[in-house]
C-alpha cells in the first residue's frame, strides 16, 4: 500500500495577521510555522493505516513550500513518515488552488500512490479546493471531511464515512487510488518520539523544482492564476463586548436573540 | 582447641562465606546499572552520614519513632563491638578487650545500657506495629512477617545478652560485674539456680546469641532490613545536585537509541542501591499528596517495586551480560519493562514531584528522580503521555507557553504600566529582570500579580525590565513531564536570551521558573542571582525601602507553602516574613506547614493534566487551609494560586475567604 | 456567455435558504451585467421546487431530474453539473459554502478549468464587469479580495451573507427540463449508508453552537434548561460543561471544554455561569461569537464575551430558549 500525504505549512492559528505595506500579503517575520493542523490528521491516519496493514508499505509526504517548510517536513518525518518530496521553487509562488494542485498532481505521478491523504482545509487560505482538484487531474475519486477510514488492501478499496450537514454521517466505499481530506477528530495526532525525531534527520527528503516536473513557468505561480488575490485587508479591530447589566429579562433574551440573529449572524 | 571452638569456627566460616557470597551477588546487580559521578562533593558526603546516620536526623522529623530507631541504632552499633570480641572469644576463649582499660569500663556499661533500650524499644516497635498501628506500617503480610522476624531476632539477641550476662554474674565469673547495672538486676533473678545449672544458662545464652547474629547476619540480604548494610553507603552517595535540580540528558549523543529509563539496566547504580536502603517504614508514603488523596502512586511501592524487578530480573540480566543463552521463558523476563511490568503508568503520573518522599526517607533515597525517568522514557520513546498533557507541551512548542496563547501577546499584561521591556531598554542594562513567567503573563488571576509586583518594585525605586515576547517558558512543566527535549531547547533559549542582557539579578514570582533558572540553567550554562519575589520583597521591606501599613490586613492570614519554594529550595521564612510585615499577628499555620506543607496538587507538571483519580489534592489542602479559620489564604506561586483558589470555590467559599499572592497583600498595604 | 447561475440547494423536497439568498446577489449582478438569472436544480423529484424559484429572483431554471440524482454523490453531480456548463457557458456561477457545495464546486472548476473561489463572504464586480469576491482567511482573521477572470467564473457564497429579498409572487420563472445521462464510471464511489444525527449527539468539538453550564447551575437538574436551548438552537447544537460543573457531577467528563477537556470552536459559544478561568478560556477562547451570562460583573469571562449579560441565568435562558424558538419558528 503507498500513501501518500499532501502537506502544507501554515502560520500557527495563534499567530497574530499583521499585513504587509502595499499587498504582499501577511508579514511573516516572528511568525511560528506549524504544520496545518489538519494535514497532521492525514500523516497520522497514513501513518496509522499502515501500522494496521502490518507495517507494510510507504508513506510518502509531499509539501509545497519554501525552505522553511523544511522543519515542518521533519516534524512528519520524525513522526513516522518515510520520506519526503519537498516542491521548492520561487516559481510556485503565488499559485492559486488549482495551480497548487497541478503541481501536487504533477509530482505524485512520479510515484506509485493508492491512498493520497491531505487535510479538508488549510488553516490559512481556508479554501479547501485542493484535494478536490487534485482527484479531478489525477481522474480518481475524492472523499471530503472524511473522519473514519478502513482500508481493504487485498481489494484496494476504502471503506469511510464522512461528515455532512446536521451531525449525519455517508458511508461511502471507494476504489483505490482516490484522494482523501481529513477531518478533525479522525485521529488524535501522535508527539514525535525523539528516536523519531533523531532517525528524521537522516530520512530523504528531495527537493523538486518546476523544471523537475516539467512545468513551464507560464503555467504556475501568479500568473497563471485564475483567482487573483486584489487586496489583503484586515476586519475591524474587535469591539469591546457589549455588557447588558440587569433588565428585563425577556427584554434582554430579546435583545441578544436579535443581536445573534442580525448582527453576529450565527443563528 | 576445643570441640566447641571448633565447631563455632566451622559455623563462623560458613556463615560467613554465605553472607559473603549473598553479598557478592546484590553487588553485581548493582553492577547492572549504569555508571553515574557519586564521589564529587566528599565534604558533602561525610557531612550527610554525620547528620543522617550517626544523627539519624530524617528519623526524629517523628520524635518517637526516631528516638525509638536512634536507641536501636545506636544499641546496634556499641553492642557490635562486643559481638565481635564474644566471636573471637568463641574461637579463643582468653581474648578480652580489657586491656582497654577504663575505656572498657565504658564500653562495658554502656553496651548493657543500651541493650536495655533496644529492649524496650523493640517492645515499642511491637506495640507500633501490633497495637497502635499508624497507617505507614500497615503493610502486606509478607511485609509484616519480615518485619516481626526482624524484631523478634534483635529481642532475642537483647535477651541472650542478658541472661549470658545475669548467668556469668550469678557464677560470680563476670570481673565487670560493676559496669553492668541492667545484667545485674538479670543476675539476681538467677541466683538460686545451681553452678551447674548457670554454667548450661550460660553457655546455651551464648550460643543462642552467636547463632542468632549469624542467622540475622545472612537473613539479611534477603530482607528489607539490608538497609542496615545499604543505607549508610546510601546516605553517602546521596547526589549533589541541587534539591530542585533534574539530572540532565545528554541529547547530544547521536548513538543513544533510547531515552529515559524503561529497564532495570537503565537506571544508574546509585538509582538501584536506593532500592536496597529502602527499609519500607513508609515514611515517603505518608508524607505523599497522591497517596493522601487516595491514588495508587506510593513512593514506597515504587522503590520496592524496583526492587522486585531487579532481583527478579537481576540473575537472568547477569546471565546475559556474560553472553549465556537465555531460554524463551528468561527472554521473556529480561523484555520486560519496569514502567509496565512493575510499575504502572497510572502512578507514574500521578506525583507532583513535591519533594515530601524526599525530605522524609531516612535513607537519602532519591523518588523524583526514579519517576521522572520513567515518564522521560513514557514521553519520549513512547508518547504514552495524557493527551491533555500533550496539548500543553505542544502549545509550548508553539506559542512557548501551556495555553497556547499567542506568544505575541506575552508582555500585554504590562501595557499601560509602563515597564521597560530590556530589548527596549536603551543600555541594555538594569538591576533587577523580571521573569514574569507564563502564568503572570496570560492567566487573568495571575496578571494581578505581575501588577502588583510592578507596583512594589516601582514604589520601591528598583530599576527592573523584562523581557516581553522574548521570554519563554522557563522548561520546568515539560522537564517534569518527561520531555527533555522540549525543557531543554527552552531552557537554551532562553539562557541564549538572558545572556545577551546585563542585570544583576533575576526576580520572579514564580517558584518553578524560580527553581528552573537558578536550579537547573546552570546546566546549559546560565549562571545567574535567581531571587523569588517573596525574598526579594521582604529584603525591600527590611531595607525600609518600601513602607507600608503595618497591621492593614486584618483578618486572620495563614501561608500556604509552595513545594519548589520551601521543600526544593528551603524558603520558608521570607513569604512568611513578608505576609506578618502586614498581618500584624493575625497571622496562624497550617497544619502541615514549612518543609512539611503539603503540595497543592499542580507540581511536576499536574497543573496541565486532569485529576480523576481519588480526591482532588487541591480540596485536601484548601480543607486544610480553611481549617485554620484564616479569611485570607497567602500563597506565593502562581499554580498554588489557581489551585487554591479553585479549591476554595469548590467548597463554596468564595464569598468568605481570599486567595492573595503575598505580593498583593503587600500592594494593598504600601503606604 | 449564457447567464448568472445560481446552485438551488434543497433539503427533504424544500429549497434551503441560501436558494433565495444566492439568487438576489445574482439579481444584483444581473442588473449590472443585463443577463438572465438562471437557477439550476438537480435531484431526484425535484421538479416541484423549480416554479418558487421564480419569485425568488430567477428567470429560468434547469431542472436535471433523474433517480440516479436522488442521493447526493460528487461524480453524478459534477457530471451533469459541468455537461450542462459547457454548454451553456454561464458568465457566473454562484453556490452555497454547504457541505455539498464546498464539495462539488472545486471539482466541477476543475473539470471546467476555470477559478471558484470559496466560502466568500462579499460578491461584486469589477469596472471590468469580472466577478469580484472577498472572503476571510487565517480563520477571519484577514480578508481578501479575489478576481476571477476567466468564466465561469465561480464562487461558493458562505450560508446567511446576502440577505434575501422577499419574494416577488407576480414573478415566474421559465423551467427547462434537462436530459440527465451519467456514464457508469461516474459511480465508481458507493454510498453504503445515511447515519443519521441527532442534534444532542453532536460532539463538542464539531458543534457549531456551544450553551456551556458552570458550578453556577448547582444541581445537574438545573443543567437540562441549558439542553433546552441547545434543542432550540437545532441542528449543530450541543451543551458543554466547565471542569466545576463536572466536578460537581452537573455534566460528564466528555462534556468538558478547556485546557484538560475539548478544545473547542464553534460559531456560537454560550456560556452559562462560567467564570472564564484560563483553564477554560483555553478550551474555548477561539469561538468565534462568545456570550456570556453571569452574575458576578466582574468575571473574567466578560472580557472575552462578544456580548455580555451581568444577570440571573436562570431567569434569562428560559426567556432565550423562547425568543430562539421565535425566530427558529419563522425559518
Amino acid at each position: 500500500m503507498n500513501i501518500v500525504v499532501c502537506m502544507k505549512q501554515v502560520p500557527d492559528t495563534e499567530t497574530k495577521i499583521r499585513l504587509k505595506e502595499g499587498n504582499g500579503g501577511i508579514q511573516t517575520d516572528g511568525v511560528k510555522w506549524i504544520i496545518n493542523p489538519y494535514c497532521e490528521f492525514a500523516v497520522e491516519e497514513a501513518l496509522r493505516i499502515r501500522e494496521r496493514n502490518g507495517g507494510q508499505g510507504t508513506v510518502t509526504l509531499v509539501c509545497m513550500g519554501p525552505d522553511r517548510a523544511v522543519e515542518s517536513i521533519r516534524t512528519a518525518l520524525a513522526m513516522g513518515v518515510d520520506k519526503a518530496i519537498h516542491l521548492n521553487d520561487p516559481l510556485f509562488e503565488g499559485s492559486d488552488n488549482f495551480g497548487v494542485a497541478k503541481i501536487l498532481a504533477r509530482a505524485i505521478q512520479t510515484i506509485p500512490h493508492d491512498i493520497i491523504l491531505c487535510g479538508k482545509q488549510a488553516v490559512d487560505d481556508d479554501a479547501s479546493q485542493v484535494p478536490q482538484i487534485l482527484a479531478e487531474q489525477l481522474n480518481i475519486p475524492h472523499v471530503m471531511v472524511v473522519e473514519k477510514m478502513e482500508v481493504d488492501v487485498a481489494n484496494k478499496k476504502v471503506t469511510t464515512s464522512r461528515r455532512i450537514e446536521g451531525g449525519a454521517k455517508e458511508v461511502l466505499e471507494v476504489p483505490l487510488p482516490a484522494v482523501f481530506g481529513a477531518d478533525k477528530g479522525m485521529n488524535e495526532p501522535r508527539y514525535a518520539s525523539l528516536p523519531g525525531i533523531m532517525k528524521a534527520k537522516s530520512k530523504e527528503v528531495k527537493k523538486v523544482t518546476a523544471a523537475d516536473l516539467g512545468l513551464k513557468p507560464e503555467e504556475i505561480g501568479v500568473a497563471a492564476a485564475k483567482v487573483k488575490i486584489q487586496a489583503y485587508s484586515l476586519p475591524p479591530e474587535r469591539q469591546a463586548g457589549k455588557k447588558i447589566e440587569g433588565g428585563d429579562p425577556a427584554q434582554v433574551a430579546h435583545e441578544l436573540a436579535k443581536w445573534l440573529r442580525e448582527e453576529a449572524r450565527v443563528i | 582447641m576445643s570441640f566447641e571452638s571448633i565447631v563455632f569456627t566451622l559455623i563462623l566460616l560458613v556463615s560467613f562465606a554465605a553472607f559473603g557470597y549473598s553479598a557478592k551477588k546484590l553487588i553485581s546487580f548493582l553492577r547492572l546499572g549504569k555508571s553515574e559521578e557519586r564521589f564529587d562533593h566528599l565534604a558533602k558526603r561525610v557531612r550527610d552520614v554525620l547528620t543522617m546516620v550517626l544523627g539519624q536526623s530524617r528519623l526524629f522529623r517523628e520524635p518517637l519513632a526516631g528516638l525509638m530507631h536512634f536507641a536501636i541504632f545506636w544499641g546496634f552499633l556499641v553492642i557490635t563491638i562486643g559481638t565481635l570480641e564474644m566471636m573471637i572469644q568463641g574461637i579463643y576463649p582468653p581474648f578480652s578487650l580489657h586491656f582497654l582499660g577504663r575505656i572498657y569500663s565504658v564500653l562495658l556499661f554502656t553496651q548493657d545500657l543500651f541493650a536495655a533500650f533496644v529492649a524496650l524499644a523493640v517492645l515499642y516497635a511491637f506495640y507500633r506495629r501490633y497495637v497502635s498501628r499508624p497507617k505507614r506500617l500497615q503493610v502486606h503480610k509478607e511485609a509484616q512477617w519480615d518485619a516481626t522476624l526482624i524484631l523478634l531476632l534483635i529481642f532475642t539477641l537483647m535477651v541472650s545478652l542478658f541472661t549470658l550476662n545475669g548467668a556469668e554474674m550469678a557464677r560470680g565469673s563476670d570481673l565487670h560485674a560493676g559496669a553492668k547495672p541492667v545484667s545485674r538486676a538479670i543476675a539476681a533473678l538467677f541466683s538460686a539456680l545451681s553452678p551447674n545449672a548457670l554454667a548450661v544458662w550460660s553457655r546455651a545464652s551464648w550460643w543462642v546469641h552467636m547463632l542468632t547474629v549469624l542467622g540475622f547476619l545472612n537473613y539479611l540480604p534477603f530482607s528489607k532490613h539490608l538497609h542496615i548494610m545499604a543505607a549508610a553507603p546510601n546516605v553517602f552517595f546521596q547526589t549533589s545536585r541541587p534539591k530542585g535540580a533534574l539530572k540532565a540528558m545528554n541529547l547530544e549523543d547521536e548513538s543513544v537509541t533510547t531515552f529515559g529509563v524503561s529497564k532495570i539496566t537503565d537506571f544508574s547504580w546509585k538509582q538501584l542501591l536506593d532500592t536496597y536502603s529502602c527499609t519500607e517504614c513508609g515514611r515517603c508514603t505518608a508524607a505523599c499528596p497522591a497517596n493522601i488523596t487516595g491514588k495508587l502512586l506510593s513512593p514506597r511501592a515504587i522503590i520496592t517495586q524496583m526492587r522486585d524487578a531487579l532481583l527478579e530480573q537481576g540473575p537472568t540480566l547477569l546471565k546475559q551480560q556474560k553472553g549465556g543463552t537465555l531460554t524463551s521463558e528468561e527472554q521473556e523476563l529480561v523484555n520486560k519493562t519496569v514502567p509496565a511490568s512493575w510499575i504502572t503508568e497510572q502512578e507514574l503520573w500521578a506525583c507532583t514531584t513535591c519533594r515530601a518522599c524526599v525530605t522524609e526517607c531516612p535513607v537519602g533515597i532519591e523518588h523524583i528522580d526514579h519517576i521522572v525517568d520513567m515518564r522521560r522514557y513514557l514521553t519520549l520513546m513512547e508518547g504514552k503521555i495524557s493527551p491533555e498533557a500533550q496539548t500543553a507541551l505542544r502549545n509550548i512548542e508553539n506559542n512557548s507557553n501551556p495555553w497556547g496563547i499567542g506568544a505575541d501577546t506575552r508582555a500585554d499584561w504590562a501595557k499601560g504600566l509602563d515597564v521597560p521591556i530590556l530589548s527596549q531598554v536603551e543600555c541594555g542594562e538594569v538591576d533587577v529582570l523580571y521573569w514574569v513567567g507564563c502564568s503572570g503573563s496570560f492567566d487573568q488571576r495571575n496578571k494581578k500579580i505581575s501588577v502588583a509586583l510592578t507596583q512594589i518594585m516601582k514604589k520601591a525605586g528598583v530599576r527592573f525590565g523584562i523581557l516581553g515576547t522574548e521570554e519563554k517558558c522557563s522548561g520546568d512543566s515539560p522537564r517534569r513531564l518527561g520531555n527533555e527535549y522540549l525543557a531543554q531547547t527552552l531552557m537554551k533559549e532562553n539562557v541564549a536570551t538572558l545572556n545577551k542582557y546585563k542585570f544583576k539579578k533575576v526576580v520572579t514570582a514564580c517558584p518553578h521558573c524560580f527553581n528552573t533558572i537558578k536550579n537547573e540553567y546552570p546546566q546549559f550554562g546560565g549562571n545567574y542571582e535567581v531571587v523569588h519575589h517573596s525574598q526579594f520583597i521582604a529584603q525591600l521591606v527590611k531595607e525600609g525601602r518600601l513602607s507600608v501599613t503595618a497591621g492593614k490586613e486584618i483578618s486572620a492570614t495563614t501561608y500556604h507553602d509552595s513545594c519548589y519554594l520551601g521543600r526544593h529550595n528551603d524558603v520558608y521564612e521570607a513569604p512568611r516574613d513578608v505576609v506578618k510585615s502586614v498581618a500584624n499577628g493575625a497571622f496562624v499555620e497550617t497544619r502541615r506547614s514549612r518543609d512539611k506543607g503539603f503540595c497543592c496538587g499542580a507540581g511536576g507538571g499536574r497543573m496541565w493534566m486532569e485529576e480523576k483519580e481519588g480526591k482532588r489534592v487541591n480540596i485536601e489542602r484548601t480543607e486544610e487551609l480553611l481549617e485554620t479559620g484564616a479569611k485570607t489564604i497567602a500563597t506565593a506561586c502562581p499554580f498554588c494560586m489557581t489551585m487554591i483558589n479553585d479549591g476554595v470555590r469548590a467548597k463554596a467559599k468564595e464569598e468568605e475567604v481570599r486567595v492573595l499572592d503575598i505580593s498583593e497583600l503587600l500592594a494593598n498595604s504600601l503606604l | 456567455m449564457a447567464g448568472i447561475w445560481v446552485y438551488a440547494e434543497h433539503k427533504d423536497g424544500k429549497l434551503k435558504s441560501t436558494a433565495a439568498q444566492l439568487l438576489t446577489g445574482a439579481r444584483t449582478l444581473a442588473e449590472t451585467l443585463s443577463e438572465e438569472v438562471v437557477a439550476v436544480l438537480l435531484g431526484s423529484g425535484v421538479e416541484a421546487m423549480a416554479a418558487p424559484l421564480g419569485p425568488l429572483g430567477a428567470d429560468k431554471v434547469l431542472v436535471a431530474d433523474a433517480q440516479p440524482l436522488g442521493q447526493y454523490l460528487t461524480e453524478p453531480y459534477c457530471h451533469v453539473l459541468t455537461t450542462l456548463m459547457k454548454e451553456r457557458q454561464p458568465s457566473i456561477f454562484l453556490g452555497p459554502a454547504s457541505s455539498i457545495g464546498k464539495d462539488l464546486f472545486p471539482r466541477v472548476a476543475a473539470r471546467l478549468q476555470t477559478g471558484l473561489a470559496s466560502d466568500c463572504t462579499g460578491i461584486g464586480l469589477t469596472e471590468n464587469k469580472d466577478l469580484k469576491l472577498k472572503r476571510p482567511v487565517y480563520a477571519g482573521k484577514a480578508f481578501i479580495e479575489v478576481v476571477i477572470s476567466g468564466r465561469p467564473a465561480m464562487a461558493s457564497i458562505r450560508p446567511n451573507t446576502l440577505t434575501p429579498k422577499p419574494a416577488d409572487s407576480s414573478k415566474t420563472a421559465l423551467s427547462e427540463k434537462i436530459s440527465v445521462s451519467i456514464p457508469p464510471e461516474a459511480f465508481r464511489v458507493k454510498l453504503k449508508e445515511v447515519v443519521k444525527g441527532k442534534s444532542e449527539k453532536v460532539d463538542l468539538t464539531e458543534a457549531s453552537i456551544i450553551v456551556s453550564g458552570g458550578r453556577a447551575m448547582q444541581n445537574s437538574e438545573n443543567y437540562k434548561i441549558l439542553w433546552d436551548l441547545a434543542s432550540a438552537f437545532g441542528e449543530g447544537a450541543t451543551v458543554g460543561a466547565s471542569r466545576a460543573a463536572v466536578d460537581s457531577s452537573y455534566a460528564s467528563h466528555d462534556m468538558q471544554v478547556g485546557q484538560t477537556g475539548k478544545v473547542v470552536n464553534p460559531n456560537l459559544y454560550i456560556a452559562c455561569g462560567i467564570s472564564g478561568a484560563i483553564q477554560h478560556l483555553a478550551g474555548m477562547r477561539t469561538s468565534k461569537v462568545i456570550v456570556a451570562i453571569n452574575k458576578d460583573p466582574e468575571a473574567p469571562i466578560f472580557q472575552k464575551a462578544d456580548f455580555g449579560i451581568v444577570g440571573d441565568l436562570f431567569k434569562l435562558v428560559p426567556a432565550l430558549i423562547e425568543e430562539i424558538k421565535k425566530i427558529k419558528a419563522h425559518d
